[in-house]
């Protein structure tokens, strides 16, 4: 009898292993063939590298190019698989700067990527881009297009609101009560996917923080500043005070993005704030709906306005490449005006290169002015110690959001991941 | 009663032990091939995953330190890590009592001779043939703001029972609960089923002549007998519970903030957006220990019971 119940617990302890290990997947290996025409690509472009890399086929007859496209979490859990296995591909998709998992200075660090810097393209970067194209240095990453986060309106819902777009902080209030008041709310806010939390952050944070203080990235690094006790602060105070003013929906929390989307495309909201890629995905839901980005109004003087403004995710060259020659023609084709206009126009991105003559989104314009003018920072978390930094920042809104923290405290978490470096 | 019986009847309760001996043993090297597949494919790579959680493999550089317990001792020093194993296991007792409660009842209702039983039964056991993840993005549509839920609260005159489902940190738990029960309770209803019908109607039918009520016959006839049905269900409700992961993601995504954090969505979040594979392997293994000790001590525990009853 005691053999049996020692086998039943050796049973279930065996069957409790089991579970566990076999959340383990492997990643898909990649077998580039043996000839120089086959070139393998992983990427997170879904619906825009596609006619990339049809268009590089047709410039190049006889090229075979396995390409595969996944989310960004599923890609960022293979792409760290193959890359320690040595089974990655030729090109891949590559973050900029630091701050995630499949970012620049996380994978060039341990030597996985192709040292870029003698491309042509890699020293006409402007100035803030090689900063996170850039590790120690030497460039890794061709970073083809800028995305940019503001207030994007629906043109139609404000003609019918009869409400124009606010140019000030003080405007801005009165705008989300008058919205608020006609059964439409200003803004459309789906934070029950937690990455959007930080992007209503970033438009304010881009004012109230970087407006006054271009060099807050340096102190930070420098351990000179904080983000408790600095106009982060003034920020956050902002983000609540727009949430108890109406600007948003009812029960954002409950509200996913998918659900925002469609909330702002078809009118039931005025607008969204987010980054432009979201006017593409409205016209996907409003066909025949117009969408105009504006900068959020963060303070009550227009002139100290700065923009989010950041490059998206690049493409990087495995260090151990099957095919070098044809990986280095492939991003040399993404960064030529022909291969760069394509992507920009399917994503609704912007330029990282001038006369790349992509044709920008009218609702954009505001956004190009910006660019042009030099009024924007890059996306916060891309200069970043590390990961962890981003993800107490967005749980931490949410608890915020549900009242289970205050902004104080999420700020001196966010200090403590700060100072516990890469 | 139970040791009255074996001392009265010495040579019944031998007769299969004695059998099981008489037979010729086969020789022990036959378990060789099973064996040495079970450690290449189960237990060495299983070891060798958990040589990871004594690193601070960050899973893409080669380089990396063997730390001791120091992820074990970090998990024991991180709020986060201790909220997700108590949700982890109030979810976990949660979904076993109210499955195996609900289950209990629907398999007691349709083990009657109503005549749409097979019908109910097929509609009851509907939901469990579906991927977990499918359900939970349903539900995620449903609970939303302005999900079917909230509508129809309204379209009662129950304004004010509307809710902030997902969104609110002291609902989204049970919110959790409740799809893994409406998805599974039919699932736990059909192994009940099985049990109840393999009780002989004679014994139902003498009860009843000795003039037991409905009750009185649930408790000392169904009860007993129903014993090994319960062991499977409840052990099978609280594996799941412990390691539940797709129903979280889909509806939470652990959120608002950690509300909803189970100890498996935190191994995905530590291991796959953070990097820090170690502690997420770490935290794998105590996952592994609370399930082997819940399912071991249940199963030594329920297996008495059963032993008693039968």
């Amino acid at each position: 009898m005691r053999t049996r119940r020692s086998a039943a617990v050796a049973a279930a302890m065996t069957a409790a292993t089991l579970l566990a290990a076999c959340s383990s997947g492997t990643g898909s290996g990649s077998g580039a063939g043996g000839d120089n025409q086959t070139l393998t690509i992983a990427s997170v472009d879904q619906g825009s590298v596609e006619k990339v890399v049809d268009a590089f086929k047709a410039a190049n007859p006889g090229v075979t190019v396995n390409l595969t496209t996944s989310g960004a979490d599923q890609y960022q859990q293979q792409i760290r698989t193959q890359l320690s296995s040595g089974t990655a591909p030729d090109v891949m998709t590559v973050w900029p700067g630091n701050g995630n998992p499949g970012a620049t200075y996380v994978i060039a660090k341990p030597g996985y990527l192709l040292d870029l810097s003698d491309q042509p393209w890699a020293g006409q970067l402007p100035e803030s881009f090689k900063k996170v194209a850039q590790y120690e240095g030497k460039t890794y990453n061709a970073l083809f297009g800028l995305n940019g986060i503001g207030a994007v309106y629906n043109d139609e819902a404000m003609t019918k609101a009869g409400l124009t777009a606010p140019g000030t902080w003080t405007d801005l209030l009165t705008f989300c009560k008058d919205a608020a008041g006609k059964g439409t709310p200003a803004f459309a806010l789906g934070i029950q996917d937690n990455w959007v939390t930080q992007i209503a952050l970033y438009a304010l944070v881009a004012t109230t923080v970087y407006g006054t203080d271009s060099d807050f990235d340096t102190k930070m690094a420098a351990g000179q500043a904080t983000f408790a006790g600095s106009p982060w602060t003034t920020a956050m105070a902002k983000y609540q005070e727009m949430n108890s003013a109406g600007c948003f929906q009812k029960d954002p929390l409950g509200t996913s993005y998918e659900a925002s989307q469609t909330l702002a495309a078809t009118g039931k909201t005025l607008g969204i704030i987010q980054g432009n890629w979201i006017i593409g995905l409205l016209k996907q839901k409003n066909p025949s709906g117009t969408f105009t980005m504006k900068a959020l109004p963060a303070t009550d003087d227009p002139a100290s306005f700065v923009m989010p403004a950041a490059a998206g995710a690049g493409y990087g060259i495995n260090a151990k490449a099957k095919n070098k020659e044809l990986a280095l023609k492939f991003v040399t084709f993404v960064m030529s005006p022909a291969g760069m206009k394509i992507f920009n126009e399917a994503q609704g991105s912007l330029p990282t290169l001038p006369d790349a003559g992509t044709t920008v989104d009218p609702g954009l314009a505001d956004l190009t002015t910006f660019v042009k003018d030099n009024r924007t920072v890059p996306f916060m978390d891309q200069l970043w110690p590390n990961a962890k930094v981003q993800q107490t920042m967005l749980s931490g809104l949410q608890e915020i959001f549900s009242n289970q923290a205050t902004a104080d405290e999420v700020l001196t978490d966010m200090d403590t991941d700060y100072k516990a470096g890469s | 009663m139970t040791t009255d019986l074996q001392e009265r009847l010495p040579e019944r309760t031998a007769v299969p032990t004695r059998s099981r001996r008489g037979r010729a043993a086969p020789p022990w090297w036959f378990t060789v091939p099973a064996l040495l597949l079970f450690t290449f494919v189960v237990l060495v790579p299983s070891a060798r995953g958990v040589y990871y959680a004594f690193t601070d493999w960050d899973g893409l550089d080669p380089d990396f330190a063997v730390i001791g317990l120091d992820n074990f001792t970090a998990i024991a020093d991180d709020p986060d890590a201790l909220q997700a194993i108590w949700h982890t296991l109030l979810i976990a007792v949660a979904i076993t009592v109210i499955q195996n409660g609900i289950g209990l009842l629907l398999a007691l209702g349709v083990n009657t001779m109503i005549k749409s039983r097979n019908f109910l039964r097929a509609l009851l056991f509907a939901p469990a043939v579906i991927t977990p993840i499918v359900t939970a993005y349903l539900w995620r549509n449903l609970l939303g703001p302005d999900g079917a839920v909230n509508s129809l609260l309204s379209a009662i005159g129950l304004d004010s029972w509307r809710q902030n489902w997902l969104g609110d940190p002291d609902l989204a738990l049970w919110m959790i609960v409740l799809v893994v029960v409406w998805q599974f309770a039919g699932y736990s209803m059909v192994i009940f089923l099985a049990g109840l019908q393999s009780i002989p109607k004679e014994i139902y039918e003498a009860a009843a002549i000795d003039g037991s009520g409905p009750v009185r016959r649930f408790w000392s006839v169904v009860r007993p007998l129903l014993a090994p049905a319960l062991t499977i269900n409840l052990m099978l409700s609280i594996i799941g519970g412990i390691k539940l992961f797709d129903q979280v993601y889909a509806l939470t995504g652990g959120g608002p903030g950690h509300a909803t954090d189970t100890i498996s969505t935190l191994i995905y979040k530590d291991a796959f957006t953070l990097g820090e594979f170690g502690y997420s392997i770490a935290l794998a293994v105590v996952l592994t220990a609370i399930v082997a000790v819940a399912s071991a001590g249940q199963y030594a525990v329920l297996n008495r019971n059963e032993r008693a009853a039968s």
